[in-house]
């Protein structure tokens, strides 16, 4: 499971944000991540909770937004759903994006 | 009290890049070739590493070990008289730039770094670790599969080893198939067919890594 690093990357990033903002509250995070990282939402979501017990994100939704990455045939332009390789007219098959992980917004209460 | 919305834009990612190119600079500066040595439990990666050490006595060897809890394996390759140390992530499976970077300079007089990576085939793909290429250990024994089912290791990998070939009519898996899904997903990559028990592959193992060090200027 590497969800749990991922979960502390977004912790401590919502943390800096909220301080820097001086926030009372993170109330929702916005995140983008790459389909090609194997990211369980479930595990993330729970690894989450279980670190951000007792600070000011315990309470944060987590709004996940999953990104395809871009499989093609560099050859004939076949598009694909998973890494392939090569494709049946002989081409390689480049893959981009699909890796990764952004904290896109922050929602949070301020005085 | 009011809520407002942020445009963080952050890459969470990016704290990891920055240690792994940090660590590469150190590397580089020290003239250090290091590989990141990955694979699933018990495919072969502790014994490769040990024979990797025993057929290169005239370079001077350094070796990272990560586990879990275990230190099993480092007292294992300790025993060979390496530069060695273990790396517990507690509760991670995989290596990550920063483990790394806190214990680099120890191995600043090696000429060659091995990094053993936590037994797993997905989460330590994401991680670079500032190495300069990367082992893709699996054996026959976790069936031919194996390969097609864990792309993405695979497709970054520099060497793809097809360990434990000697066994493969006992557990009736078809080593062609592996080593046609590994070229499928990766045309570039080395792939090699190994048995450590019966010295199978090892020798072509050591002489591309020779020719690696040689091209570093680094032949012991």
């Amino acid at each position: 499971m590497h969800e749990m690093s991922y979960a502390e990357a977004i912790l401590e990033n919502l943390l800096n944000l909220a301080e820097k903002n001086n926030a009372r509250e993170i109330k929702k995070a916005h995140l983008v991540i790459g389909e090609l990282l194997l990211i369980n939402p479930e595990q993330l979501e729970f690894c989450f909770r279980a670190i951000s017990r007792e600070t000011i994100a315990e309470n944060c939704t987590l709004e996940i937004e999953f990104v395809k990455p871009e499989i093609r045939c560099v050859k004939c332009g076949k598009e694909f759903d998973a890494p392939a390789g090569v494709c049946e007219c002989g081409g390689f098959v480049s893959v981009n994006g699909g890796k990764e992980m952004i904290l896109k917004s922050v929602i949070m209460e301020v005085d | 009290m009011h809520k407002i919305e942020i445009d963080a834009e952050i890459d969470l990612l990016s704290e990891n890049r920055r240690l792994a190119a940090e660590n590469r600079k150190f590397l580089r500066e020290q003239g250090i070739v290091a590989v990141n040595i990955m694979g699933a439990i018990g495919s072969g990666k502790t014994l490769f590493i040990e024979k990797t050490v025993e057929a290169l006595r005239d370079i001077r060897i350094g070796v990272i070990l990560g586990d879990v809890i275990c230190r099993a394996d480092y007292e294992r390759v300790a025993a060979h008289d390496v530069v060695a140390e273990p790396v517990n992530t507690g509760k991670e499976c995989h290596l990550d730039a920063h483990l790394i970077h806190h214990r680099i300079r120890k191995f600043e007089d090696v000429d060659l770094l091995l990094i053993e990576n936590v037994g797993n085939l997905i989460c330590p793909v994401d991680f670079d670790l500032g190495e300069d290429f990367r082992v893709v250990m699996v054996s026959v024994t976790e069936g031919d599969d194996v390969v097609e089912k864990h792309p993405e290791i695979f497709r970054l990998a520099d060497v793809i080893i097809i360990n434990k070939v000697a066994l493969a009519e006992f557990v009736e898996a078809d080593v062609d198939k592996m080593e046609k899904d590994a070229r499928n997903l990766n045309p570039e990559a080395r792939i090699i067919r190994m048995d450590l028990k019966k010295d199978i592959g090892f020798e072509e193992w050591i002489e591309f890594l020779r020719g690696v060090l040689n091209v570093s200027g680094n032949s012991g």
